[in-house]
C-alpha cells in the first residue's frame, strides 16, 4: 500500500460511515422494526381460523420468498411511477425491505408460537385471560426467545441486503463507495474498505444477539 | 355450587362422556378416580371448558351453561366460567418465563387487573401458606416437581375461584414428593375450599372427599362417600379397579 491508497482509504471513511449512518442504519432498523410487526400479524394471520386471512397470509409469504429481493426493489422504485405511484428512494427501499423481513419472519414466528407446549395456552386461560392476553402475557415472551436466534440472522441479513438500495440511488455505503470509486479509480479499497464497515456492523449485532440470549435464558435450565 | 346434567363429550366420532349427571356443595371435596381413559380428566376439563362439552348442561357458581351439538359458545360466557374456576395440572404447566411469586401474579394483575404491589403482597402471603415464600424469586426450572405443583396450587387459588380443580396433581411426582402437594391440598380441604380432585391417591381420596365417583367407559359407575366406594363397595366393576390398583402397589 503506497501513501496515496492509505489517504484514498482514510479520506475514504468519514463519507462512508456518514452513509452509515445516514442510510444504511437507519433503513436496517427502521425495515426490521415494520418487518417484524408486519412478520407478527402475518403469523397470527397464518394461525387464526379465519380461512381469507389464512389464505392472504400464505399468498403473501409466497409472492414475497418466490421472487428476488432486487426484483421486488425495481417494480416498487421504477415500476410503480407507471401506475401513477411514484416514491422516493429511500422510502421504496424500506417498503421492499420490510415486505421481505415479514414474510420471511413471519415462518420463523408462525414456528416459535407454535414450539410453545398447548399446557402454557391451557394455563393462561385457565387463569381467565382471553386469547388476546395468553398471547401477550404467556406465549409471545416465550417464543421471542426461541426466535431470537433466526431472527438475529434476519437482521444481520438485512443489514447486508441494504446495499440492494445502491441499485435504486439510495446513498447508502455501497453507493458511496461506488460514487468514490468513480472519482479515485481505487474499486479494491473501497469495496474492501465498504465490506469492512458492513462487517463491524454485523459484528456488533452478534455480540448483541449473544447478550439478548444470556438474557433470555435466564429462565431456563442449561 | 357446581352441577352436572346429562353432560357428553364426542371427540370425532367417539363418545368420551356418555351423559355425566353430578351436583357438589359449596365447601365440599369431590374425588374422581377411576382407570385411564375413563373419561375423568376429560370430565374435569369440561368444568372450566378447557373442553367444550358436545350436550348437556353445567353450572358453576351461579352461572349454567347449556351445550348442544355444533353450537358455538360465547366468549364472555367461557371467561365467566373460567374466572370462578382454578385449576391445577399434572404437568403443573407454570410459566417457566416467570418467578414463583410472578407465575401467582400473573392472573391478578392481567385477569383481575390488580396493581402489582398489591398483587405481590397476596402471592407471598399464599406461598407462606403452601410453604416456600423463600423461593418467591426462584425461577420454575429451579424447584423441584413438589415445589412446582405447590406453585400450581397457589396460583390456582390466589383467584379466589368458586371452584378448585385438580388434575393428577401428584401424578408426575416422585414418590417422596407426593406427601408435601397432598398436604397442601388438604389444607385447602380445611378451609373450606370446594374442589374436585382427579387421583389415583386412594389413601388421601379416603381422607379428604366427601364425595367419591368412580368413572369407567364414559360414564359414573359408582358414587357416594370414601366408605361406600373405596370400602364397603358391592359393584363388580368398583372392586375390579380398586384390586387392580392394590395390586400395583404390591409390586
Amino acid at each position: 500500500m503506497s501513501e496515496r491508497h492509505l489517504e484514498i482509504f482514510f479520506d475514504s471513511l468519514l463519507p462512508l460511515l456518514k452513509a452509515g449512518v445516514a442510510f444504511t442504519i437507519p433503513l436496517a432498523i427502521i425495515s426490521f422494526v415494520l418487518g417484524i410487526t408486519l412478520a407478527l400479524f402475518t403469523a397470527l394471520a397464518r394461525l387464526s381460523n379465519l380461512k381469507p386471512l389464512v389464505k392472504l397470509a400464505q399468498f403473501y409469504v409466497w409472492v414475497i420468498r418466490g421472487t428476488p429481493l432486487l426484483v421486488q426493489l425495481f417494480i416498487i422504485f421504477y415500476g410503480l411511477p407507471r401506475v401513477g405511484v411514484t416514491l422516493d428512494a429511500f422510502p421504496s427501499a424500506v417498503i421492499g425491505f420490510t415486505l421481505s423481513v415479514g414474510a420471511y419472519a413471519s415462518e420463523t414466528i408462525r414456528a416459535a408460537i407454535l414450539s410453545i407446549s398447548k399446557g402454557q395456552w391451557e394455563a393462561a386461560y385457565s387463569l381467565g385471560m382471553t386469547r388476546g392476553q395468553a398471547l401477550r402475557r404467556t406465549i409471545l415472551p416465550q417464543a421471542t426467545r426461541v426466535a431470537i436466534p433466526s431472527l438475529s440472522n434476519s437482521f444481520i441479513s438485512l443489514v447486508k441486503d441494504t446495499s440492494l438500495a445502491a441499485t435504486i440511488t439510495v446513498t447508502e455505503v455501497f453507493q458511496t463507495a461506488q460514487q468514490i470509486t468513480a472519482v479515485t479509480y481505487e474499486p479494491m479499497i473501497l469495496y474492501v474498505e465498504a465490506a469492512l464497515i458492513y462487517l463491524i456492523m454485523s459484528s456488533v449485532l452478534s455480540y448483541a444477539q449473544s447478550r439478548l440470549e444470556k438474557y433470555n435464558d435466564r429462565y431456563h435450565a442449561r | 355450587m357446581l352441577e352436572i346434567m346429562n353432560l357428553k363429550k364426542s371427540f370425532g366420532g367417539e363418545q368420551v362422556l356418555k351423559g355425566i349427571n353430578l351436583s357438589l356443595e359449596k365447601g365440599k371435596v369431590l374425588v374422581v378416580i377411576g382407570p385411564s381413559g375413563s373419561g375423568k380428566t376429560t370430565l374435569l376439563r369440561c368444568m372450566n371448558l378447557l373442553e367444550t362439552p358436545t350436550e348437556g348442561s353445567l353450572s358453576v357458581g351461579g352461572l349454567r351453561l347449556d351445550f348442544s351439538p355444533g353450537q358455538k359458545l360465547g366468549r364472555n360466557d367461557v371467561l365467566s366460567i373460567r374466572k370462578r374456576t382454578g385449576m391445577v395440572f399434572q404437568s403443573y404447566n407454570l410459566f417457566p418465563h416467570r418467578t414463583a411469586a410472578e407465575n401467582i401474579m400473573e392472573g391478578l394483575i392481567t385477569v383481575q387487573k390488580i396493581g402489582k404491589e398489591q398483587a405481590r403482597h397476596h402471592a407471598l402471603e399464599l406461598l407462606q401458606k403452601v410453604g416456600l415464600v423463600d423461593k418467591a424469586d426462584a425461577y420454575p426450572f429451579q424447584l423441584s416437581g413438589g415445589q412446582q405443583q405447590r406453585i400450581g396450587i397457589a396460583r390456582a387459588v390466589a383467584m379466589d375461584p368458586d371452584l378448585l380443580l385438580f388434575d393428577e396433581p401428584t401424578s408426575a411426582l416422585d414418590p417422596e414428593l407426593v406427601g408435601e402437594v397432598l398436604k397442601v391440598i388438604k389444607f385447602l380441604a380445611s378451609e373450606g375450599r370446594t374442589m374436585v380432585v382427579v387421583t389415583h391417591e386412594m389413601k388421601f381420596a379416603e381422607e379428604v372427599a366427601d364425595q367419591v365417583i368412580l368413572m369407567d367407559n364414559g360414564v359414573i359407575v359408582e358414587q357416594g362417600t370414601p366408605q361406600q366406594v373405596l370400602r364397603q363397595s358391592t359393584n363388580e366393576r368398583t372392586r375390579s379397579f380398586l384390586s387392580r390398583l392394590n395390586e400395583q402397589r404390591d409390586i
